[in-house]
């Protein structure tokens, strides 16, 4: 632990110097803020239904009731404690997923890596297997297989994500297993778990928590989607991607409600990008960014 | 064609083929895990149980899994996918329809992801240590930040709704009924000579290519960009500046040659990915693709479709990662030497 210790000092000056990472932790806190305190930040009960007050437009615009600031949707539900609400999803999935997924992934990735070999082998086809679906279709078959529901959602993102980072770190450790102080410590007489506890985890470190950044991004936008397609939470829990399916059949009367949860979404994958990004560059990490839609 | 690089396809296509397989497997065993009854799912509301029991026999339901996967194998090695339980209809002819549909937009958005990746990255490395370097940096990372489905709705807000520039609904107007042939729209409408349907055809792919083309173009930027800065550090850069080699001769002529190589690599994986992503923006544009089919069939619970449509989709991705490899070998001369 003292090496990662060690190695989390050196960087501290380095991250508050950038601006990426501050932005992206603001955003980020934000948003767990809103997921936290829902219940004492939203206005109304996200699924109380006012059928006096339907489709109303966000403050700024005429007819607007003060009641309900960013409006209501076809149902008369307020927009913005739904959004709030939505929150809670949101990061419940991308949180509990992408340290899942993480955690999964990282295993694999370490003892393939350092063990080399037949294990490496298995886990690297298994990889090629994974990415020969695109992502997207490989949750949605999942989550018929699984059922809906925050659970299988988050179960889906961590069996489909694991290998974005098995991937990258595989070739990290792989690296890293061939440096003359692993084999020191092999030498000194550690074990195989404890070289790879003591000596490998902590250089691979950095690398982890960026690759963790971007997947909580990844992991709010699959979650929108299975939610846009009715596939995530059941439909009395509010989610960003369900918003954005009620509000595309009113698009032409009340395209404010469209607009806000597409905002939301944004801001927020838009937070942990930023963060991502600001500790791969403070990090001093090599990463090849896709897309994997 | 050079030898080393027949062998190569040959070396690919034999790791994809037993991917392929366990894709197949693991299709099958996920799907089996569903709580539904595929027997009682294809036959009308009102079968009696015994007439569904009788249907669980004849679909070799009642058997072990490993004996019901290889009936199933079998006939999908045939072509034939089953029946939809939703459409009654064979699984095959719907692949058959929509998989051109999805082959046309997704073509559309390669060209526009290229388009504005390469002109991006270059725009990007263009203002390298510059004042605008930051800010491009950042609206690199925005534009990063959102997915297609994002930028589908964004793009019916702006060009249907607000402003009603194009349509953003199906893929034909109604007034025009489609030319068949191929099942390539664009190519039939033109082969028959009509205009008309082709440009209609193209006005409704618009919108949805553009959302499909613009998501995966800052990841194209942001290679290039990197590949062209690391180019530029080599020893032959400065050196062809030290001839006097004027710098727009020496981006174009040097050091795109080979800046352009992880770039393609890299544009390989996204087209890939690029099927995954007509997923949803085919739902939101109502557009009468694969992934249309998916979506349609995940909510129904209907199997047979499922798995049809998820086998296509590895198909696709491995067939792009052999088509993209051998490309980056016939491009990269070292690589072909070494083969």
């Amino acid at each position: 632990m003292s090496a990662a210790a060690a190695s989390a000092m050196r960087i501290l000056p380095a991250w508050m110097r950038s601006g990426r990472v501050i932005i992206g932790l603001l955003i980020v806190a934000t948003v767990v803020a809103c997921a936290l305190f829902a219940p004492w930040l939203a206005p109304h009960d996200p699924e109380e239904q006012d059928l006096l007050a339907q489709l109303l437009p966000p403050f700024w615009q005429s007819g607007a009731d003060p009641l309900y600031p960013l409006g209501t949707d076809a149902l008369g539900r307020c927009v913005l404690s739904r959004l709030i609400w939505g929150a809670r999803v949101a990061m419940t999935v991308a949180v509990i997923a992408a340290f899942g997924a993480m955690i999964l992934g990282a295993i694999l990735a370490h003892v393939a890596g350092y063990l080399g070999g037949a294990v490496d082998w298995t886990i690297s086809r298994a990889v090629d297997v994974w990415m020969s679906f695109p992502p997207v279709v490989l949750s949605l078959i999942l989550m018929t297989g699984l059922g809906a529901g925050v659970r299988n959602v988050i179960l889906a993102i961590i069996l489909v994500d694991w290998t974005r980072f098995c991937r990258v770190l595989r070739s990290e450790v792989l690296v890293i297993a061939r440096k003359d102080y692993v084999a020191a410590a092999r030498l000194v007489g550690f074990s195989h778990t404890r070289t790879l506890l003591r000596e490998v985890l902590p250089a691979t470190v950095p690398l982890l928590i960026t690759l963790l950044s971007i997947e909580m991004a990844v992991a709010v936008i699959v979650e929108a989607i299975l939610s846009y397609v009715g596939m995530s939470v059941e439909a009395n829990i509010p989610a960003w991607g369900q918003m954005i399916a009620d509000a595309r059949r009113e698009i032409h009367h009340a395209p404010w409600g469209l607009v806000l949860p597409i905002l939301a979404i944004l801001i927020t994958v838009l937070g942990f990008n930023l963060l991502g990004d600001g500790l791969r560059r403070t990090l001093d990490v090599r990463l090849n960014q896709t897309r994997e839609g | 064609m050079h030898l080393g690089i027949v062998k190569m396809i040959g070396r690919r296509i034999l790791i994809a083929l037993p991917i392929l397989g366990v894709v197949s497997v693991l299709l099958f065993v996920v799907l089996r895990l569903l709580p539904v009854d595929p027997a009682a799912m294809s036959m009308a509301p009102n079968a009696t149980l015994e007439e569904i029991a009788a249907k669980r026999i004849e679909m070799g339901l009642d058997r072990s899994l490993p004996e019901q996967y290889a009936i199933w194998i079998g006939r999908v090695l045939q072509g034939d996918f089953g029946t939809s339980s939703h459409f009654r209809r064979p699984v095959i002819g719907l692949v058959v329809e929509t998989l051109p549909q999805t082959i046309e937009l997704v073509a559309l958005g390669i060209v526009v992801a290229t388009v504005l990746g390469l002109a991006g990255g270059l725009w990007m490395f263009h203002v390298r240590g510059t004042y605008q370097e930051p800010v491009v940096d950042f609206g690199s990372t925005l534009l990063m930040s959102i997915p297609e489905f994002l930028w589908a709705l964004f793009f019916i807000l702006l060009f249907g709704v607000a402003l009603e520039l194009l349509p953003f609904v199906g893929r034909l107007s109604a007034t025009y009924s489609r030319p068949n042939a191929t099942g390539f729209l664009l190519f039939d409408a033109l082969a028959v000579g009509r205009i008309d349907i082709f440009l209609d055809a193209l006005r409704h792919m618009v919108l949805p290519a553009l959302a499909l083309g613009i998501a995966f173009a800052p990841s194209i930027m942001r290679v290039l960009r990197s590949s062209l800065l690391d180019v530029y550090h080599e020893d032959y850069i400065h050196q062809a500046r030290l001839r006097g080699i004027p710098e727009r001769t020496l981006l174009t002529r040097h050091a795109l040659k080979n800046a352009i190589l992880p770039t393609l690599s890299l544009m390989g994986v996204q087209f890939g990915f690029m099927f995954g992503g007509t997923l949803l923006v085919e739902v939101i544009y109502s557009y009468p693709g694969m992934g249309n089919l998916m979506v349609d069939a995940v909510r129904n619970a209907d199997l047979p479709i499922i798995q049809a449509v998820g086998l296509t989709y590895a198909a696709i991705v491995l067939v792009i990662n052999t088509v993209v490899d051998a490309l980056y070998l016939v491009l990269n001369p070292k690589l072909r030497a070494a083969a």
